[in-house]
């Protein structure tokens, strides 16, 4: 079996998912009972009115008609127009992705930073005290509801303590180096939040990981044959129990962190999607709605589909497997 | 706690049948000197006795009181909202709302997931096909599409409860699947074969109660998330605006712009839904270490 078709067959995967959030949408979207129709065309208007607005937006026509043409605007990047803004939606969620992509991007970055070491150590002492202590933290941090977690840090750090901006992205009239410097002191507590949250569940499939790898044959043999149980610990048994860790959390992780990312931004008034969702729901802006819904669906599968495919890179055995 | 976790946690179908001919009662024994599950489990029952009772406790919050955004007082235990309104009435009758969301919502999850798994074990052609769905909807990020289906169908409990529901299923089938699968291939379901041609015998008597803890757990799993996911869509303006629920409070708090004056009132909330949330994750990986002892040796 060969990569090319091992990376082939994750692509098509990622195309499979991608196209199956398409489907959903639109499904939901026509077959519930709220009617995106009424959304737009108030039922006050004159019958005139109301069917030249059905007949521009295309909802005139038959479902399978419709979703041709759905599927074939979507191809084309047309992800339709915003009823609130007035704009296209592709313009008014790119705009925003930029900030939900460092909140998550840096929030990952520093969840696997902090989690290897907490794992490791609660792995190498398995049942021990710090083992007992790292379980009960990350147990802890799982049960936290991440608004709860948004607003205690909002509270104590931006207005008792006065460390850090309370809302935005950015501050108003800094250029250079400045704004630079701003953008990164609003986005450390939604990301400290996010981390908060995540780091249980890696922390806690780091160690089981981790103790599956140090019980294997291989780090036995190493033992026997002399090499320090430092060395075993951190090149042996964290070297096989890192990707596995690293792809299975990669994917739920990723999940959670966009459901997460979508609360912390309304806490935090942070100009991201999520915030883009929230006000898109107090508005019933539907065509802004499915279009952040499809847009993180698409990130979450490549993401997935790039972790995957790095991962058969550098272990043979998937490609084997495939 | 995930229930991707739980999955290498739980004991394989194998040890099930070796163990002693009464598990369920060395379980509870286990489980008996546990004392963080046990505190969990008297904490879950305090919220549910806390959510039956809510009509004795307080009155239902409506209207307007008196004393606005009063910091907790006697008369006021949490204080009081911008309307006026006792935080302590509405976090009890909040209780009540989120677990019946929460139990609603995981019930017919539980259900529907189960079924479709131990289906798909036993009659292996259809296997194909749930896998490849449940795959699939394991991969959708589940919070923007439940915001989505929510602002479109009109915020309602009912709308709530079948949100959560559809959405939850394919995790609990993922979970059920796993060690359904396992089963099928024992020797005694072969036997059961011979013995009958109704596969819903064999289906209902011998493979089902075969994966009950792992269904028991996953009812905790669940509901304890099903509660997260109503306060996070209520948080965002899409609970049921009749019924006070964790979420609402919060929602309520950050519409007023009370968030940064009135401490009070994200803290009880809060503190409720982590408190329940806490409390699940601890009875079932207690429940768990207890049924697998092997493990707690480790």
């Amino acid at each position: 079996m060969s990569l090319a078709l091992f990376v082939l067959k994750r692509l098509g995967r990622g195309v499979l998912t991608i196209w199956f959030a398409v489907t959903v949408t639109f499904l939901l979207l026509r077959l519930l009972p709220g009617d995106p129709a009424l959304a737009i065309a108030s039922p006050n208007m004159t019958a005139g009115t109301r069917a030249a607005i059905l007949a521009e937006y295309g909802l005139d026509q038959s479902l399978p008609v419709q979703y041709v043409k759905y599927l074939g605007q979507l191809v084309q990047g047309n992800l339709g127009v915003s009823f609130s803004q007035g704009i296209s939606v592709s313009d008014a969620l790119l705009e925003r992705l930029p900030w939900t992509l460092l909140l998550v991007a840096s929030s990952l970055v520093v969840t696997v930073l902090v989690g290897i070491p907490l794992g490791v150590l609660a792995a190498a002492k398995s049942g021990g005290l710090a083992d007992r202590f790292v379980q009960l933290v990350a147990v802890t941090g799982q049960s936290l509801f991440v608004p709860s977690v948004g607003i205690l840090l909002l509270y104590v750090f931006g207005l008792r303590l006065g460390l850090f901006p309370i809302g935005g992205a950015y501050g108003e009239g800094v250029y250079g180096g400045q704004w630079y410097l701003s953008v990164i002191s609003h986005a450390v507590l939604p990301c400290l939040s996010l981390v908060l949250v995540q780091l249980g569940q890696y922390v806690l499939t780091m160690r089981s990981t981790l103790i599956d790898a140090l019980g294997e044959d291989y780090v036995t043999l190493a033992r026997a044959n002399g090499v320090p149980g430092r060395r075993v610990l951190w090149k042996h048994a964290l070297r096989n129990a890192l990707l596995p860790t690293t792809t299975l959390v990669g994917l739920q992780v990723c999940l959670y962190l966009v459901g997460g990312v979508i609360l912390i931004e309304t806490v935090y008034a942070y100009p991201g999607i999520g915030r883009g969702i929230y006000e898109a729901v107090v508005r019933l802006d539907f065509p802004v709605l499915q279009g952040a819904f499809l847009l993180l669906a698409a990130v979450v599968v490549v993401v997935n589909m790039i972790t995957d495919i790095i991962y058969g890179v550098l272990d043979p055995r998937v490609k084997a497997a495939a | 706690m995930t229930m991707s976790e739980v999955v290498p946690e739980t004991t394989t179908a194998e040890s099930t049948v070796d163990e002693t001919p009464r598990p369920a009662r060395t379980t509870w024994r286990t489980f008996r000197r546990e004392p963080l599950g046990i505190s969990a489990l008297v904490v879950l029952v305090l919220l549910v006795v806390m959510a039956i009772a809510a009509p004795l406790l307080a009155h239902y919050p409506t209207g307007y009181g008196d004393v606005v955004l009063a910091p907790p007082s006697g008369a006021h235990w949490f204080g009081t909202d911008s309307l006026g309104l006792d935080v302590y009435a509405e976090v009890v009758w909040g209780a009540q709302q989120s677990l019946l969301v929460a139990a609603a919502s995981s019930l017919i999850a539980i259900v529907f997931g189960t079924l479709l798994a131990v289906v798909g074990a036993y009659f292996r052609r259809i296997d194909a096909v749930i896998s490849v769905v449940v795959d699939l909807f394991l991969s959708l990020p589940i919070l923007p599409l439940m915001i989505m289906v929510a602002a479109l169908v009109g915020p309602s409990t009912m709308t709530i409860i079948l949100v959560i529901a559809a959405f939850s299923w394919p995790e609990v089938t993922r979970v059920v699947r796993s060690q359904a699968l396992s089963v099928v291939r024992l020797p005694y379901v072969d036997a059961a074969r011979l013995m009958t041609s109704s596969p819903v015998w064999i289906i209902t008597r011998h493979v089902i109660p075969a994966v009950s803890p792992l269904i028991l757990v996953s009812v905790v799993i669940t509901s304890s998330r099903a509660v997260l996911t109503a306060a996070s869509l209520a948080f965002l303006g899409l609970g049921d605006p009749n019924a006070w629920s964790w979420g609402r409070i919060l929602y309520e708090a950050q519409q007023a712009g009370a968030m940064s004056t009135a401490w009070w009132l994200p803290l009880f909330p809060s503190l409720a839904i982590f408190l329940l949330v806490l409390a699940s994750t601890l009875l079932s990986t207690t429940y768990n270490d207890a049924r697998n002892r092997k493990r707690s040796r480790v």
